[in-house]
C-alpha cells in the first residue's frame, strides 16, 4: 500500500503541472471552464484520487490529503486569475468618448487674480498689507502728499467730488499711504491694491474708475539702491527674467528723488511700434523716495528715517494678461467666465 | 515740450545720434513722448515736468543738454538794458502784491510786416501760428527763454494803466473772439475801466497788436502762480502763456527775455527804442544756498559718489560752489532752478546726472518688518476662494448705480456722466443687471458675487461699508432650496453654523425676503427679484468673529440613523421644528430634510453618543421627548 501512496503523490504532481501548463494555455472562459470540469468536476481527475483516499492507511492518507487541498488550492487560485485575464479581454462594450457634463466652477475675476499674484511676490519681501478708505479728503489725498492747492501737479487729477472742495473719491492710492504713515509705526512695508476714482468720460482706454497697486516702505537705511532691488525683483518676478528695465528720473510731487520705469515694449521688440508710441519702452510705474515734506507732515526727521513709495495702474496690465481689448469690459458684467 | 532740433541745436552742441540724445534727456528726467517731423525738421516731443518751470522753454532744454555733455552753451546775442523805475509820459499802478515784477518797454515806429521767413517757420515748427513780426516776435522769446511777453498798441491803451484784480462780472473779449466774465480773484492789466489782458495768459482784442499799429508797450511780467492757475483752469486759457505762468517761473527772466527781443527789433530795423526797461521789482529773488551732506547722499541714494565728481556735476548744473570741506559743502543754485529747495532736490540733481543707470539694486537687506496686514484682508481673500469653490464667478463693477435705481445715495458733485453720479447702497443693482445681461444672452446659469463697498452719509459722516453679495438665476433649479443650499455652504466653509434666516419685508421690491441672522444680530438679507434670487452680507459684522480652521474627527462609535416622517401643519417654519427638535437633547447630532411630499416632511436624524454606542431603548426614549414636544409646540404628528 505504501508504493500505492508514492505513486499517487508523483500522480497528483504530474496532475498538477499539466493542469497549470492547460490553464494558461487556454484562450477562453469556456475552455477554462471545460478545465475546471475536468480536474474537480463529479468524475474529474481531483475527485477521483479524493474518492481513492479511502483506501490509504490513515497516516498515508493524512499526508496525501495536505498535498491534495495544496494543489487544489493552487489550481483554484489559478483558474480565478486566468479567468480575470480573460475577462479583461472580452470585457463589456464602453464608450469612453460620452461627452461630460460639466461642474459649475467659480472664477476670480482678473484684476483679483493680478492682485494677488503681485501680493504673493511682494510678501516674499516683507510686505503687509494695507487698505484705506475711498471716500477720502482733500488733506489725505493732495495736501499731506506734498500737493497743496493750485499745485501745478494737480491739473493731473481730476478729481470726483462727493464735496467740492474737501470730499472727494481717491484719485490715487497714495490717500492710504498717508493713513499708513500716519497710523503705523516704522519700520513698515506695505502694499495697498484699490479702486481709484477719476474725472473721465468713459471710453474703450479710459475709465472714471481704475485700479492701482501701490507699496511703500518707511525705514531707518532705506535707500535709491533698495527701491532699485524691490522694483527690479518684483517687475523680474511678475514679467519675466528676460525683460528689460529702464530705471530713470520722473517727476512726482509725492517724492524726491523721483523715479520712471519702463518695460521694453514686447510689441514690436523695442523697434517701436504704435502701442509704445515708437519708443520702444511701456512706462510700467512711477516711484520715489518719500517726500521729505510728507516726513515732515508726520513728524519724522527725514535724516533719520526714509522711505519709498511705487504705484501702478493695473488695469492695463490686466487687459494685457487676458487679452481684454477695452477697458469698459473690465468692470461692467461683459467677461464671461 | 516741443524742442525743434535746430532751433536747439542753435545754443548748444548736440550729439550726431538723436538717438542717443533723446535717451540721454530721458534718463535724467524729459521723457521723450515722440519725434514729429515737420517740413523736413526734426521736433522733439518731450514730457513736461509740472516742476521745471524753466524747461518750458528751448534754452532750459539747451541747458540740460549742456550738463548731460559737459559742453557750453553757444553764445547768444542780446542787446544790452539797464532799468529804470519810471517811464516816460506813462504810469502804472500795481494795487496787489500778486504782482512779483513787471519789465515793460516802449518801442516806437514800429515797422509791422509779414515774418521773415526764419521766424515764421521757427514757431509753425513749434506749433504757433504766425502773425506779424511783433506778435511772432515775442512768441519766438516765449518759446526760447520761457519767459511769455505781450503787445500793447500803445495809441490805443493810453498812458495810465492798472493791475488789479477784476471785479465780479467785468468782461473781456479776447483776441481770440471768446468773451470771459470774470470775478473778483482774476488779476488783469486795465485802463480805466477797459481790461487789456488777463494777467499772464491773454490779451484783450482790440488793444492788441494790428497792421495799423505804430508804436507799442512791451511787458513780460511774473505773478502769484496759484492766483494764475486758478485764473487759468477756471477759464479754460490754457494758452502758451498761462501754462507758463502757472509753474514757478523764475521772475529774473524778465532781463533775459527783453535784452533778446531788443536784439532782433535792432537787428531788423523793426522800431526805435531806448535800451532802458521800466521795472517793477519790489522783491528781489537771488541766489539761494543749499548744503548737502554726503554722508547723507550716500545713505539716501546708495551710491558712493567721489567728491570730485559731485564737484563736476555741480559745476556743470551751473551750481556755484561756494564753501567744501571733507563731509559737506554748500550750494548757490541759480534762480531759474525753482524746483531747487531742498537737500534732496540737490541729491536728485546729482544722482540724476551721475546716472540712475549707476544706483546699485539691492533686494531689502535691512531687517524684515513685522507682518501687520489686518485679519479681514487675510479673511476676505479666504471668502473669495470660498465663494468660487461653490462655482460663484466673481464680478468686480463700478461702485456707481444707474440713474432710475438711486435712492438716497451719496452722490458725485460733477460727475462725468448720469452713470457715474450716484454711489451704490447695495451690491444688488450692477449685478442684478450683468444677471439679466447673462440670461439674456441665452445662459443657463447665473451664479455671481461680487466683494466690494457700499456708501453711505450718516449724521455727516461718510460711511464706508464692505458686503458681499451673491446673485442666483437658473434655468433649471430656480428654487429657493437651491440658492439657499449655496449661501449656507458659504456659511459653513466660512465658520458659521448657526445663521437663520429671518422671513421679513425688506426694500428692493424684493419677494420672498428674508434677514440674515447671527446671534441674534443683523448681518444680512436676501430675498427675490423677479426670478433672480439674492443675498448680501454685511463683511464688517462677520469677519474676525468665526473660528478659521475648524477641524472636527470622525466620531469614535456609530451613530443610529433613522428616517422620520412628520405631518407638518401649514404655514410652519421648517427651520423652527428642525431647532426644537435639536433643543431636545445633544444626543441629536444632525438633523437632514431628506424629502417634502405634500405636508410630510421627512427627515434623516442621527444620534450619536460621544464615548458609547446608544442603545435602541435609549434612542426611543429621546424619540418619544421630540414627538411630545412636536405635537404641543407644533401640532405634529408622525406619519407610521
Amino acid at each position: 500500500m505504501l508504493d500505492n501512496g508514492i505513486y499517487m503523490k508523483e500522480d497528483l504532481i504530474n496532475l498538477k503541472n499539466q493542469a497549470l501548463a492547460r490553464i494558461s494555455e487556454a484562450n477562453n472562459l469556456d475552455e477554462l471552464e471545460q478545465i475546471r470540469i475536468d480536474l474537480f468536476g463529479r468524475s474529474g481527475k481531483i475527485t477521483l484520487i479524493i474518492k481513492e483516499l479511502r483506501n490509504l492507511k490513515p497516516e498515508e492518507k493524512k499526508q496525501i490529503g495536505i498535498l491534495i487541498n495544496e494543489i487544489k488550492k493552487t489550481l483554484d487560485e489559478f483558474i480565478q486569475t486566468k479567468k480575470n485575464d480573460l475577462k479583461v479581454v472580452i470585457r463589456e462594450w464602453f464608450d469612453p468618448t460620452i461627452p461630460a457634463k460639466l461642474k459649475k466652477i467659480g472664477h476670480l475675476h482678473p484684476t483679483s487674480i493680478v492682485i494677488s499674484e503681485m501680493v504673493e511676490i511682494f510678501k516674499n519681501l516683507g510686505f503687509s498689507i494695507t487698505e484705506g478708505p475711498e471716500i477720502e479728503s482733500d488733506r489725505y489725498n493732495f495736501e499731506l502728499l506734498n500737493l497743496p492747492k493750485d499745485h501745478p501737479a494737480r491739473s493731473l487729477q481730476d478729481v470726483l467730488y462727493i464735496e467740492e472742495p474737501e470730499i472727494l473719491l481717491r484719485s490715487h492710492t497714495s490717500s492710504v499711504e498717508t493713513r499708513a504713515i500716519e497710523k503705523l509705526k516704522p519700520p513698515f512695508r506695505v502694499v495697498v491694491a484699490g479702486k481709484c476714482y477719476r474725472f473721465e468720460s468713459v471710453n474703450a482706454t479710459n475709465n472714471a474708475m481704475f485700479y492701482q497697486f501701490q507699496g511703500f516702505a518707511l525705514q531707518e537705511g532705506i535707500s535709491m539702491a533698495d527701491l532699485k532691488g524691490t522694483l527690479f525683483y518684483f517687475v523680474k518676478s511678475y514679467f519675466g527674467e528676460d525683460r528689460k528695465i529702464r530705471f530713470r528720473c520722473k517727476y512726482y510731487p509725492e517724492v524726491e528723488p523721483g523715479v520712471g520705469l519702463d518695460l521694453d515694449c514686447k510689441f514690436c521688440n523695442q523697434k517701436g511700434c504704435a502701442v509704445c508710441k515708437g519708443r520702444g519702452w511701456i512706462e510700467m510705474l512711477g516711484a520715489g523716495m518719500i517726500h521729505p515734506q510728507i516726513l515732515k507732515n508726520f513728524g519724522y526727521n527725514p535724516k533719520k528715517i526714509s522711505g519709498f513709495a511705487f504705484g501702478m495702474g493695473l488695469d492695463r496690465i490686466v487687459m494685457d494678461r487676458f487679452k481684454i481689448k477695452d477697458i469698459r469690459s473690465l468692470y461692467n458684467g461683459d467677461i464671461k467666465y | 515740450m516741443k524742442i525743434p532740433i535746430n532751433w536747439l541745436n542753435s545754443l548748444v552742441e548736440l550729439p550726431k545720434d538723436i538717438k542717443k540724445l533723446t535717451n540721454d534727456l530721458t534718463m535724467v528726467g524729459h521723457m521723450l513722448d515722440k519725434i514729429e517731423v515737420k517740413n523736413g525738421q526734426t521736433i522733439l516731443d518731450l514730457e513736461l515736468r509740472g516742476n521745471r518751470a524753466d524747461c518750458y522753454s528751448v534754452l532750459g532744454i539747451a541747458r540740460e543738454v549742456s550738463t548731460i555733455y559737459g559742453t557750453k552753451l553757444k553764445n547768444i546775442p542780446v542787446e544790452e538794458i539797464t532799468k529804470t523805475n519810471k517811464l516816460k509820459d506813462f504810469s502804472l499802478d500795481i494795487q496787489t502784491p500778486l504782482v512779483k515784477r513787471v519789465g515793460m518797454i516802449k518801442i516806437e515806429n514800429v515797422k509791422i510786416v509779414k515774418s521773415p521767413s526764419w521766424l515764421s517757420e521757427k514757431l509753425v515748427s513749434y506749433g504757433i501760428e504766425s502773425k506779424n513780426n511783433i506778435v511772432d516776435l515775442t512768441n519766438l522769446v516765449m518759446v526760447e527763454t520761457g519767459e511769455p511777453m505781450h503787445a500793447f498798441d500803445l495809441d490805443k491803451i493810453g498812458n495810465c494803466l492798472k493791475i488789479r484784480l477784476a471785479k465780479d462780472g467785468e468782461k473781456i473779449t479776447t483776441f481770440q473772439d471768446t468773451t470771459l466774465t470774470l470775478t473778483k480773484d482774476d488779476l488783469v492789466w486795465a485802463k480805466k475801466d477797459c481790461i487789456l489782458s488777463v494777467a499772464g495768459s491773454i490779451g484783450e482784442k482790440y488793444n492788441s497788436v494790428s497792421d495799423t499799429t505804430k508804436n507799442i508797450l512791451l511787458e513780460a511780467a511774473n505773478y502769484d502762480r496759484a492766483n494764475i492757475r486758478r485764473t487759468v483752469y477756471k477759464h479754460k486759457l490754457l494758452t502758451d502763456a498761462g501754462i507758463r505762468h502757472e509753474k514757478d517761473l523764475d521772475p529774473n527772466m524778465v532781463d533775459f527775455a527783453f535784452s533778446r527781443f531788443l536784439y532782433f527789433i535792432k537787428k531788423y530795423n523793426w522800431g526805435e527804442f531806448k535800451p532802458e526797461i521800466y521795472d517793477y521789482y519790489p522783491k528781489k529773488i537771488v541766489p539761494w544756498k543749499l548744503n548737502l551732506d554726503f554722508e547723507y547722499l550716500k545713505r539716501f541714494s546708495g551710491l558712493d559718489i567721489e567728491i570730485n565728481q559731485i564737484k563736476s556735476i555741480l559745476t556743470k548744473l551751473n551750481f556755484k560752489i561756494i564753501k567744501l570741506n571733507k563731509d559737506k559743502l554748500t550750494v548757490e543754485i541759480p534762480t531759474y532752478r525753482t524746483d531747487v529747495t531742498l537737500e534732496e532736490d540737490l541729491i536728485e540733481e546729482i544722482v540724476r546726472i551721475y546716472g540712475y543707470d549707476n544706483i546699485p539694486s539691492k533686494t531689502l537687506s535691512l531687517e524684515i518688518p513685522n507682518k501687520i496686514t489686518p485679519d479681514y484682508i487675510l479673511q476676505e481673500e479666504y471668502l473669495r476662494q470660498t465663494a468660487v469653490s461653490l462655482g460663484f464667478d466673481e464680478n468686480i463693477s463700478l461702485p456707481f448705480i444707474k440713474e432710475k435705481y438711486k435712492e438716497n445715495n451719496v452722490s458725485i458733485v460733477n460727475p462725468p456722466s448720469p452713470d457715474t453720479k450716484y454711489l451704490r447702497s447695495s451690491l444688488f443693482f450692477n449685478l442684478y443687471d450683468t444677471a439679466n445681461k447673462i440670461i439674456n444672452e441665452r445662459g443657463n446659469l447665473v451664479q455671481l458675487f461680487e466683494i466690494g463697498k457700499i456708501y453711505s452719509k450718516e449724521k455727516n459722516i461718510y460711511k464706508e461699508e464692505r458686503r458681499v453679495g451673491f446673485i442666483y438665476w437658473s434655468k433649471e433649479n430656480n428654487k429657493f432650496i437651491d440658492f439657499k443650499s449655496l449661501v449656507v455652504s458659504f456659511f459653513e466653509a466660512i465658520g458659521f453654523n448657526n445663521i437663520e434666516f429671518i422671513n421679513e419685508i425688506i426694500s428692493f421690491k424684493f419677494t420672498n425676503s428674508y434677514l440674515l441672522k447671527l446671534s441674534n444680530k443683523q448681518i444680512g438679507f436676501g430675498g427675490k427679484h423677479g426670478s433672480i434670487y439674492y443675498t448680501e452680507i454685511d463683511l464688517d459684522s462677520i469677519l474676525g468673529k468665526n473660528d478659521k480652521y475648524k477641524v472636527s474627527l470622525w466620531p469614535s462609535y456609530p451613530p443610529q440613523i433613522e428616517d422620520m416622517t412628520l405631518q407638518i401643519p401649514e404655514k410652519t417654519y421648517v427651520g423652527e421644528v428642525i431647532q426644537s427638535i435639536k433643543s431636545i437633547n445633544n444626543l441629536i447630532t444632525k438633523i437632514e430634510l431628506s424629502n417634502i411630499f405634500e405636508n410630510n416632511f421627512t427627515f434623516n436624524i442621527e444620534y450619536q453618543h460621544p464615548d458609547k454606542t446608544l442603545t435602541d431603548s435609549e434612542v426611543k426614549e429621546i424619540r418619544n421627548k421630540i414627538l411630545t414636544k412636536l405635537k404641543e409646540k407644533f401640532g405634529i404628528s408622525i406619519k407610521e
